[in-house]
């Protein structure tokens, strides 16, 4: 059997359990077969919109919000399922430092980037968060980041008004652990109150 | 209907879910759970199973958001092919229903169903570019994906090797992406709102 020759039915889903799953060993290798599954997942999909659709009766949509809601908070408590949620990573080396994580990068329709972060950390684990694109804290509060080493509880590690700021981190900031940040009131607060707008794994 | 996320692209919300933000869920639901529940509805062919397979999709673009990679294609590919799979996989484990009434489940009529404008036009540029291929084509990519029959049962039920099912199904593909590619015929998501 020839892997290559089974990209369009595994795109159509017709394939059986055993031959997708010897596709997808192929497809990890495949770099010719990646891009080809790429370019023929837009008119699989476009063939979703081929049929006639009804309106699926309203408590399909309840249904669906109140099983995620359900689902989140019970994998493990809110709080921490939310702090270990990673949005995305670059791995990248510049001279002596490392940059460890690209939090968030929220496009819009027209393409315009709303937040960027980058943990740059040194050889000596000491670590900068820059961010560009958040607004400004309102007045009265102030973006306060987080180091949360894995398993650990969070520790405050700066405060920043918004806009495009470079933030030293305090103390040091460890290998897979979180780096956060959250509005909180003004001044800063010893551990975090609302859920982060921006958060990455180092 | 809370539409304040209205502005932002599909993959955005997709980020923001991977967040356990829930009304980006919604609003993801809002775009795309009619043409996920026609879908499945055309595949399964029961309103109820239907409703299973798109509440099962959503919870698994829920649970799976994190890992996202939107270098690797569309939000809404990925969510319409979640949707797909786990149509498929309904339908075949119901096989005996399934072969019994292929032949007198007709494809769904337009007539009684209010459609939205954007859908609608969206249906017809698909139908069109499906009539332009040539029948066996067609054929093929139509009883695979709305029919949910896997390459083998194809070959089977046509009477032909698998090799010409495997090539139909991917010239027929590869011909669909240049008909929907045409310029002007761009599929993008535009805020009804």
């Amino acid at each position: 059997m020839d892997l290559h020759d089974l990209t369009a039915a595994y795109a159509l889903d017709a394939l059986d359990a055993s031959e997708a799953e010897a596709y997808e060993r192929h497809l990890a290798q495949c770099e010719q077969c990646r891009a080809r599954l790429a370019e023929l997942g837009e008119p699989v999909a476009a063939l979703a919109f081929g049929s006639v659709a009804p309106a699926p009766p309203p408590r399909l949509r309840t249904a669906i919000l109140e099983a995620a809601a359900a689902e989140r908070s019970n994998v493990v408590p809110l709080r921490r399922r939310r702090w270990a949620v990673r949005a995305g990573a670059l791995a990248a080396a510049a001279a002596a430092c490392v940059v460890v994580g690209l939090a968030v990068s929220l496009t819009q329709s027209n393409g315009k980037r709303l937040v960027s972060a980058v943990v740059v950390l040194r050889p000596n684990g000491n670590a900068t968060l820059r961010v560009g694109g958040l607004t400004a804290a309102p007045s009265g509060k102030t973006y306060e980041v987080w180091v949360i080493p894995a398993g650990g509880r969070p520790r405050p590690a700066g405060l920043f008004a918004g806009g495009a700021a470079t933030v030293r981190l305090r103390g040091t900031v460890p290998q897979h652990g979180v780096v956060a940040v959250t509005l909180e009131r003004a001044g800063g607060v010893s551990s975090p109150t609302t859920s982060p707008v921006v958060s990455a794994q180092t | 209907m809370n539409r304040q996320l209205a502005h932002l692209s599909d993959e955005a919300l997709v980020l923001l879910a991977a967040r356990s933000e829930q009304s980006a869920l919604a609003e993801l639901y809002d775009r795309y759970g009619r043409t996920a529940y026609g879908l499945a509805l055309r595949v399964v062919r029961d309103p109820a199973l239907a409703e299973d397979v798109v509440q099962d999709a959503f919870l698994a673009v829920w649970r799976s958001a994190p890992t996202f990679v939107p270098e690797r294609g569309k939000a809404s590919t990925w969510i319409l092919t979640l949707v797909h799979r786990r149509a498929v996989d309904v339908v075949r484990r119901e096989q005996r229903r399934r072969a019994d009434s292929l032949e007198r489940a007709p494809e769904p009529v337009a007539e009684g169903v209010v459609e939205d404008a954007w859908l609608r036009l969206q249906r017809e540029r698909v139908q069109s570019a499906l009539r332009r291929l040539p029948d066996a084509q067609r054929e093929a990519l139509e009883l695979a994906y709305y029919g949910g029959f896997s390459q083998s049962e194809l070959a089977e039920r046509l009477g032909q090797p698998l090799g010409t099912i495997k090539s139909r199904m991917f010239a027929g593909l590869s011909r669909m992406r240049e008909l929907l590619g045409d310029p002007g015929t761009e599929m993008s998501w535009t805020s009804t709102t």
